[in-house]
C-alpha cells in the first residue's frame, strides 16, 4: 500500500512526539515529586530551627500541653532520651473533615526545653499523588494535542507551498505521452532539488522524444525505401512467369515466391500505413457516415467470406455519424472485416452491429479466448503459422486511439468480440 | 503502339519493357529528367509512364512540360507515393491514371490498353477476341451473336484476361485487379477461383472455346491455341 509522502513524514513526527511525551510524563512526575519532597523537608527543618530559636527558650513545662492543643502540625512530646538523629518520612493521616487519608511529610527530631529532652514532630500536608498525576497527565495531553495539531497544519501547509512544484511536475509527467506532439513544460522554481528534478526530466523527455521520432522516421523511411526493391522483385517475377521453358516444378516454386512477395508487400504497406496514422497525417476530423462506410465494403467482404463459407450478418443503425477521418474509418472497417474473416473457421459467421455509441464485430473462430495482454501489439500473432502479419489489430487500435475511442476484446459464447466505443 | 517509360530505376523499366514487348508495344526508356524532356519534345507517344521521383528532377515538371507543349499523349503516373494529395496534383496536371508501386505488370498492361482505347477510339469501346466481343461502355459480352449475362466483376476479369492474353497471371495479380488495394491484405485468394469458374462456365455454356487455362500452383492464363 502506498501512502502520500506527507502522511509518511507526519506519521514519523507523530510517533516520535508521542514517544517523547510518554517518556517525559513519568520522568517529569518523579523529578517534580523529588523536588517537592526536598522543598518540604527543607521547610520542616526550617520550622524546627525556628522553633528552637524562637519558641523553645520561652516555653514553660505547663505551656507544652497548650502548645500541643492549639498546634495541629507541630507537636512536642516528652521523652526519656534524646534521639540522636532527625527522621523524615511520608505518612498518611486520616482527616476527619475530608473523611479520607491525606499524605503528610513528617519530621521527628528532638529539642531541649528547660534542659529536658522532648521529641519534636512537625508535619506538612502534601499534595495528593493521584491529583498530582492527573494534573500532569492533563497538562501533557494538552501539549501533545497542541503539538499534533501544529504538526498537521505545518505539514499541510508545506505540502501546499513547499511541495507545489513537485506536484506540478508530477501532473505534467502523468499527462505526457510520447506519441503525442506536446511536450510537458516544466518551469523552474526556487527549490534547488526540484529544479534538478525538472531539468533531469526535461532532458529525459527530450532524449526519448528524439529517439522515438527517429525510430518512427526510420520505420517510415525503411518501408518507403523497400517499395522500389519490392516493385523490381515483383516485376522480375512476373517476367519470369511468362517464359515458355518454365517446368511445372519451377512454377510451383515461383508460385510460392509470388505468395511471399504478396505477403512482403502487405507487411510493408501496413507498416507505411501505421507510420502514416502515427504521423497524424489524417488528423482532420469530419462527420463520417459510418454505416455507409460499412455497407460500401460489405459486398467485397461478403464475397471474400463466401470463399470460406462464412456468413456476414449486419445490424446497422442508419445515420450513424461519427467524428473521424473518412480514410481512417475505411481502413478501420476493412481491417476489422479482414481480421474477422482471416481468423474465422470454415462455415463460421461474422456479426456486425453499429449504433450511435459503439461498433461491435464478433466472429467465430478458435474455440478459446485470445491472449489479451499482447493482442493489440505489433507483430503479436495468435497463430504463428498464419499468413497474417500481426499488424491488423495494431492498426485498428492506432486508429481507435487517434479518435480517442475505446477498444476492447472479449470472448463470449464462442464468439470473439471486438468492441469500439465512440 | 509506342510508349515512353520515364523511370530512374532501370530494372523496373526493363521489366516493364520485356513484359510489354510481346504485346506489340514498343517501349522507350528515359531514366533522367533531361532525357525525358528531350524525348517528349521530339516524339509523340501513345502513352507515357512517369515516375514522380527522378534523380535529377520532379516527375510533375515533366507533366507541366507536356501540358505547355500541348501534347495529348496518355499519361500514367507510376509512383511509390500514394497520398491523396499527390494523386490529385497528378490528375490536375493532366495525368490519366495513377498506379502505386509496387504494381503487377499485368495490371499496368490493361491500364495502358484502356487508356489508349479511350484516347484513340472515341466512343467505340468494343474489344473483340475471336468469337468473343466485349463492350466496355455498355458492359455487355457477346459470344458470336449470343449475348450473355455477366456481372461487372466477370466482365472486368474477362477484360483483364484478354488484355493479358498468352500471359501467366498469378492469382494475386487477378485478385488485385478485381479488388484493388484491398487484395494484398487478404490472406487467401480463393474468391478468384470462384470468379474464374463462373466466367468459364458462362463462356462455355454460350459455346465459346475454353481459353482459360489454369497454371499449376500460380494462377491462370488466357490461351489462344
Amino acid at each position: 500500500m502506498t501512502k502520500k509522502l506527507l502522511h509518511t513524514t507526519l506519521k514519523y513526527y507523530v510517533s516520535f512526539s508521542l514517544i517523547v511525551m510518554l517518556l517525559a510524563a513519568p520522568l517529569f512526575f518523579f523529578i517534580t515529586q523529588l523536588m517537592y519532597l526536598h522543598e518540604t523537608d527543607e521547610a520542616l527543618m526550617l520550622q524546627k530551627e525556628e522553633f528552637e530559636l524562637l519558641y523553645a527558650p520561652e516555653l514553660k513545662d505547663k505551656d507544652i500541653a497548650v502548645w500541643n492543643k492549639w498546634n495541629r502540625d507541630i507537636k512536642i512530646e516528652k521523652v526519656q532520651k534524646i534521639i540522636s538523629k532527625d527522621t523524615l518520612y511520608s505518612h498518611s493521616y486520616y482527616n476527619n473533615l475530608d473523611k479520607e487519608n491525606e499524605p503528610y511529610r513528617v519530621l521527628n527530631s528532638s529539642v531541649t526545653i528547660n534542659d529536658k529532652p522532648y521529641q519534636f514532630s512537625a508535619r506538612i500536608n502534601l499534595v495528593d499523588n493521584e491529583d498530582f498525576i492527573i494534573s500532569i497527565l492533563m497538562v501533557f495531553t494538552m501539549i501533545i494535542l497542541i503539538l499534533l495539531v501544529g504538526l498537521f497544519i505545518i505539514t499541510k501547509r508545506l505540502s501546499i507551498t513547499l511541495w507545489k512544484p513537485f506536484y506540478d511536475t508530477l501532473e505534467q509527467i502523468e499527462k505526457f505521452e510520447i506519441d503525442k506532439s506536446s511536450n510537458p513544460k516544466l518551469t523552474s522554481n526556487s527549490i534547488e532539488e526540484f529544479n534538478r528534478l525538472n531539468l533531469a526530466i526535461n532532458k529525459l523527455i527530450e532524449k526519448n522524444t528524439r529517439i522515438y521520432k527517429s525510430q518512427k522516421e526510420f520505420i517510415e523511411n525503411a518501408a518507403h525505401e523497400l517499395q522500389t526493391p519490392i516493385a523490381i522483385f515483383k516485376g522480375k517475377l512476373e517476367t519470369l512467369l511468362q517464359r515458355d521453358d518454365v517446368s511445372e516444378e519451377q512454377f510451383e516454386i515461383l508460385g510460392k515466391l509470388n505468395d511471399t512477395t504478396t505477403r512482403l508487400n502487405r507487411l510493408n504497406k501496413n507498416l507505411l500505413l501505421l507510420s502514416k496514422i502515427e504521423s497524424k497525417q489524417y488528423n482532420i476530423p469530419e462527420e463520417v457516415l459510418l454505416n455507409e462506410v460499412i455497407t460500401n465494403q460489405l459486398d467485397f467482404f461478403k464475397e471474400q467470406a463466401l470463399a470460406k463459407n462464412i456468413s456476414i450478418n449486419t445490424d446497422l443503425e442508419t445515420n450513424t455519424f461519427v467524428k473521424t477521418n473518412l480514410f481512417l474509418s475505411e481502413i478501420l472497417i476493412s481491417n476489422l472485416f479482414l481480421n474477422a474473416i482471416n481468423h474465422n473457421c470454415a462455415n463460421g459467421s461474422i456479426n456486425v452491429a453499429l449504433n450511435k455509441n459503439s461498433l461491435l464485430f464478433s466472429n467465430t473462430g478458435l474455440s478459446k479466448s485470445l491472449e489479451t495482454a499482447k493482442l493489440f501489439e505489433r507483430f503479436s500473432k495468435v497463430n504463428p503459422s498464419s499468413k497474417g502479419n500481426g499488424l491488423g489489430l495494431s492498426i485498428i487500435k492506432k486508429i481507435a486511439e487517434n479518435n480517442n475511442w475505446e477498444i476492447s476484446y472479449n470472448y463470449q459464447d464462442k464468439l470473439h468480440i471486438f468492441e469500439i466505443r465512440f | 503502339m509506342k510508349i515512353l517509360i520515364i523511370e530512374d530505376e532501370i530494372e523496373i523499366a526493363n521489366s516493364i519493357k520485356s513484359y510489354l514487348k510481346t504485346n506489340d508495344i514498343h517501349c522507350e526508356t528515359a531514366s533522367t529528367y533531361q532525357t525525358a524532356l528531350d524525348k517528349i519534345t521530339m516524339y509523340d507517344y501513345d502513352c507515357i509512364l512517369v515516375d514522380l521521383m527522378l534523380s535529377d528532377g520532379d516527375g510533375f515538371t515533366v507533366l507541366k512540360e507536356l501540358k505547355t507543349l500541348n501534347k495529348s499523349d496518355g499519361i500514367i503516373i507510376i509512383s511509390a507515393k500514394e497520398t491523396l494529395e499527390t494523386k490529385i496534383e497528378g490528375f490536375n496536371l493532366g495525368a490519366d491514371d495513377y498506379l502505386t508501386k509496387p504494381f503487377h505488370l499485368s495490371e499496368l498492361l490493361v491500364r495502358i490498353q484502356a487508356l489508349v482505347r479511350r484516347k484513340k477510339f472515341d466512343g467505340n469501346n468494343k474489344i473483340e477476341f475471336n468469337e468473343i466481343e466485349v463492350d466496355t461502355l455498355a458492359k455487355s459480352v457477346k459470344i458470336g451473336e449470343k449475348k450473355i449475362e455477366c456481372t461487372k466483376k466477370e466482365i472486368d476479369l474477362l477484360l483483364f484476361l484478354i488484355g493479358n492474353k498468352n500471359k501467366v497471371l498469378s492469382k494475386s495479380a487477378i485478385a488485385e485487379h478485381l479488388s484493388g488495394d484491398m487484395a494484398d491484405m487478404l490472406d487467401n485468394h480463393d474468391f478468384v477461383y470462384a470468379h474464374i469458374k463462373n466466367l468459364k462456365k458462362k463462356l462455355n455454356d454460350a459455346g465459346s472455346n475454353d481459353y482459360i487455362k489454369s497454371v499449376y500452383g500460380i494462377g491462370y492464363k488466357w490461351n489462344n491455341d
